[in-house]
């Protein structure tokens, strides 16, 4: 079981995935000097971890529900591919009996934020929880 | 009579150092403005998007040096009244002028609903190229501004052309 703990810098989000705790999150800027040298490696495993949680699945009914949480402050473009790729997996678990939940933070006023998760949950025609922050 | 002001006025080489130093730049103006969260969060993502488009897509050439002294790229932004202009330019080879335009035209021709969708749809197809760009900056320019994307080649030579782009950021 691989985890993930990347702290936050300047340009790059912190990373947490906690398998055993089913906790994954993302918090921060995204920017990455090289965006695909930072999220490869994330994909490939959470990839691996849910590919192998679906195949599970339907023999365990007990399992917790897994959480995602998107605490982003800011993220370029290119940023935005990768989550989406994330969120797929979030789709394609959803649609594979693994329970769960995408948490999407936004500040308080910050519409635009809100307003790309919603664009991501329409993506993947699956509903997340939006939390607003006050500062 | 309008108020009118520059925030950043770059010309030169565009690298990852510079990047750095600009949107620094920009974040230490944002915050002694306390903008509105929305549009100083817009500002900085047109500015990230502009720098990275000239840092990934400005065509060099070793052997033009003199051509990039005398073209050189640029960054600008200035606010003027209560809106923000965004200018960038740069140098692309002659063959790269046809894919530009069609895709800002393409951009420009759709309403804030369509460009959303197209967003969306962009998101899914996206492929990361080499040098680390989804295709995604143009779209995401025109969600951020909500206007038109204003742009015009200038020929260069035979070779080459320096492209200029505008962006409004309405308050």
């Amino acid at each position: 079981m691989r985890y993930i703990n990347i702290p936050a810098s300047e340009k790059s989000p912190k990373v947490i995935f906690e398998p055993k705790k089913y906790f994954f999150e993302m918090e921060g800027n995204s920017r990455p000097e090289n965006v695909r040298d930072f999220f490869y490696p994330i994909i490939d495993t959470l990839k691996e971890h849910f590919d192998a949680l679906i195949r599970k699945a339907n023999k365990n009914d007990d399992e917790p529900i897994f959480n995602f949480n998107f605490k982003l402050e800011y993220f370029n473009s290119a940023s935005a591919k990768f989550i989406s790729d994330i969120l797929v997996i979030v789709k394609n678990c959803n649609e594979n009996n693994v329970k769960i939940k995408v948490n999407w933070y936004f500040e308080d006023g910050d519409e635009d934020m809100k307003e790309v998760g919603e664009d991501f949950s329409d993506m993947i025609t699956f509903p997340f929880n939006f939390i607003m922050v006050k500062r | 009579m309008k108020s009118y002001e520059v925030i950043i006025n770059h010309k030169g080489p565009i690298d990852l150092s510079v990047i750095d130093s600009i949107l620094l730049t920009l974040k230490n103006y944002i915050q002694d403005k306390q903008l509105d969260i929305v549009l100083r969060k817009r500002l900085y993502t047109l500015a990230v998007e502009c720098l990275d488009n000239i840092y990934k897509h400005a065509d060099k050439s070793e052997h033009h040096s003199d051509l990039i002294s005398e073209f050189p790229s640029r960054f600008i932004v200035e606010k003027i009244g209560d809106d923000y202009m965004l200018h960038t330019g740069n140098i692309i080879f002659d063959v790269n002028k046809e894919k530009i335009t069609n895709k800002i035209n393409k951009i420009n021709n759709h309403d804030q609903e369509e460009i959303n969708k197209l967003y969306k749809r962009a998101l899914m197809h996206a492929e990361i190229s080499e040098k680390g760009g989804a295709g995604l900056g143009l779209i995401v320019m025109a969600r951020s501004t909500g206007h038109k994307i204003k742009y015009d080649f200038e020929k260069i030579n035979d070779k080459f052309f320096y492209f200029a782009m505008q962006l409004t950021l309405k308050k």
